[in-house]
């Protein structure tokens, strides 16, 4: 169901000219990704016909009967939805913990709908803040700090044991799937040589080819040890391919440091007493997965963390959203006052007697005004405190009957 | 001692305290704390230093006070210039508590009565603070080489014992602990040599004698040699790893016990 809702690129400006029509909605964005789409819209005709006209809206445009997607979609609205928003960009919602590509979606997504239009003033105020959000429980909290697959663990004890891995040279033993799968995470991060053994050389000869390294003999690979930095063993072969001994006479010669040894396969080829060998670490597929276990574990604990700073956010945000609910109120309640002053000043003109000009358009431009400025002054404080308390439109409507707006 | 220092001491103090949780804590509290106290502390400990220089008219280096200040100050230094060279910004944890340690000693220790012997004419008040500046950065380098040598032994441990816990995550990688350590020591004796050979020059002015079988001397030249050591064989047996960091950690307690243990065994020089 998910792949029938996805927009892609070239539809999604599309789909958000559609979204927003300028009557129940008048701000749409549109987040969609592999595992998620999103709908954010604002609407000035309430949450329930706003959702209502979103339901609608992804029925009508990817060509579903209506009410086929009710039970797929989920539907928040006011408060729920700012959390949502949060959670979401936040990495808190997603099937990883803290990973970090949803936040750059969501940026995209953002822009996008920048692009076509379809942001106003409380999408651009929600979605500033939802970055920012997400920045801050990526920096307070350690969700995203530590590696939660296979191929990333490797990568990062590369890094730990290596820093900077440009000039590292990377030895692939055996041609296992995951062996190569770890070899390419490790040429993405940056190592910059690859050499391949394996017992059938042919095999060995087109990854190679592919990474743009070289092959060497299965019988040779003791030769070519002291030149790697990071050696990854995935043979199908049934013992121990890799020895303590053996690589401690191999690596006599070599004088770059330590060596990191990579044991993916099942059953293992590297020795563990290899571990022992001056300057060499050496980790198998069941080290890497505990640490993946582990990490996994500490990010569902510092979600909690994250949960909190976005509970204080969502508060903080709901605040900021009603006294801007108030800004139009401000203004109308100032403009009233304003042309009851000047027409007052009308009627009694006469009373006044002879005014030079400056004198005139000094009450006009400078006195009124400043009256004015100094009788709304204790009003929108007023107005404002009893926004921030979520009292507004009950100070309103008192507001209305008092100066007989309506 | 004054308040300027007591403003050394307490910004010192926050900055090891700082250091620490970030080493060792998921989240850092308040991390822009420690580096305004860092900053704050320097200032005050180069500003204690340049009016102390002023006022006695020569350089700040006589008797243990100015000594353990400068060598302090110098640690400070090092440490900066390390972080700007690696962005290590674990290494903090591990020096600053050695320079507080160092600001306390001087805050204890009594400052110099009376003018110094051997620095009366032009030339020997030259040669005097070349002497011992150098000999004082030189050691501040093969503090922070020690430093750098803990980090190794503790991130290798790490990853042998395969338990990862915060500060794993936090420590510069292997590489950068061995390129902190090699350049620290590279640097270190470097201004090691220079300093010894002020220092010849300067007792040479003071009596014509190049030799006196002083303590110090005795445990400079020994000092001097174990490091020599320890580049030559870093450099020529690939000497690597673990057992450098070790013989780094290993030649830093030898500094130590020349700079502490020595002045027990009776000495010219003018440490008060």
């Amino acid at each position: 169901m998910r792949e029938r809702l996805a927009f892609n690129g070239t539809r999604l400006d599309e789909a958000l000219m559609t979204l927003v029509d300028q009557q129940t909605l008048d701000e749409g964005l549109i987040v969609s990704t592999c595992n998620r789409v999103e709908i954010v819209a604002s609407s000035p005709s309430g949450a329930e016909r706003g959702i209502e006209r979103l339901t609608g809206f992804l029925c009508e445009f990817h060509d579903l009967p209506p009410g086929a997607l009710l039970p797929h979609l989920y539907r928040h609205s006011h408060t729920d939805a700012v959390k949502h928003m949060f959670r979401v960009a936040s990495s808190l919602d997603s099937m990883v913990i803290g990973e970090s590509q949803i936040l750059g979606q969501v940026k995209e997504a953002y822009q996008q709908a920048v692009q076509a239009g379809t942001i106003g003033r409380i999408l651009s105020q929600l979605m500033h803040r939802t970055l920012n959000v997400a920045k801050r429980v990526r920096t307070e909290t350690g969700i995203s700090q530590s590696p939660v697959s296979i191929s990333s663990v490797a990568v990062e004890l590369a890094r730990k044991i290596f820093g900077d891995l440009v000039d590292k040279t990377v030895l692939l033993v055996g041609a296992g799937e995951m062996g190569e799968q770890a070899a390419r995470n490790l040429m993405e991060a940056g190592t910059s040589k690859l050499i391949v053994t394996n017992r059938t050389a042919d095999r060995a000869q087109a990854i190679a080819r592919e990474f743009g390294g070289g092959a060497v003999n299965f019988e040779a690979f003791y030769d070519v040890l002291p030149s790697a930095d990071i050696v990854i063993c995935s043979t199908g072969s049934p013992g121990y391919v890799i020895t303590p001994n053996e690589t401690g006479r191999a690596l006599r010669s070599r004088r770059k440091g330590p060596v990191l040894f990579i044991d993916i396969s099942v059953p293992r080829n590297i020795d563990p007493l290899v571990s022992n060998v001056d300057n060499c670490f050496l980790f198998d597929i069941d080290d890497l997965d505990s640490v993946v276990k582990t990490n996994l574990k500490e990010r569902q604990r510092e979600a909690q963390a994250a949960e909190t700073i976005i509970e204080s956010e969502v508060h903080h945000f709901i605040k900021q959203l009603r006294s801007l609910d108030i800004g139009p109120s401000v203004l109308e309640v100032k403009e009233l006052l304003s042309q009851m002053a000047v027409a007052e000043f009308r009627r009694n003109r006469k009373r006044m007697g002879a005014l030079s000009p400056e004198q005139e358009s000094a009450i006009q431009d400078v006195l009124i005004p400043a009256l004015v400025n100094k009788l709304s002054h204790p009003v929108i404080v007023h107005l404002r405190t009893a926004a921030r308390n979520g009292e507004s439109t009950e100070v309103l409507d008192e507001l209305r009957k008092m100066v007989r707006i309506d | 001692m004054d308040g300027l220092w007591i403003i050394v001491l307490v910004g010192y103090a926050l900055c090891v305290v700082q250091s620490i949780i970030a080493l060792t804590a998921k989240r850092p509290v308040m991390p822009r704390l420690a580096l305004a106290s860092l900053i704050v502390a320097f200032l005050a400990h180069t500003i204690w230093l340049t009016v102390r220089g002023v006022r006695e008219g020569r350089a700040p280096l006589v008797g243990t006070e100015e000594m353990f200040a400068f060598l302090s100050w110098g640690l400070v230094v090092s440490t900066l210039i390390a972080y700007r060279w690696y962005k290590a910004r674990a290494l903090q944890a591990f020096i600053l508590p050695i320079v507080l340690g160092l600001a306390m000693v001087a805050a204890i220790a009594p400052s110099p009565q009376g003018q110094p012997l051997g620095i009366d004419n032009p030339l020997q008040r030259l040669l005097f603070p070349i002497h011992a500046g150098l000999i004082l950065l030189a050691y501040s380098a093969f503090f922070v080489a020690f430093g750098a040598g803990l980090m190794y032994i503790i991130q290798e441990r790490e990853l042998k014992l395969k338990k990862f816990r915060t500060i794993f995550y936090r420590l510069p990688s292997l590489d950068t602990c061995d390129s902190i350590s090699v350049k620290s020591l590279t640097i270190g004796f470097i201004l090691l040599t220079l300093g010894i050979a002020a220092g010849i020059g300067w007792q040479r002015t003071r009596d014509g004698q190049y030799w006196h079988g002083d303590p110090v001397e005795i445990f400079s030249y020994f000092t001097w040699f174990i490091y020599l050591l320890l580049i030559q064989s870093r450099m020529n047996a690939g000497w690597r790893g673990r057992t450098a960091a070790l013989a780094s950690i290993v030649s830093f307690m030898i500094v130590i016990f020349s700079l502490v243990g020595v002045r027990y065994l009776g000495t010219l020089h003018p440490f008060g």
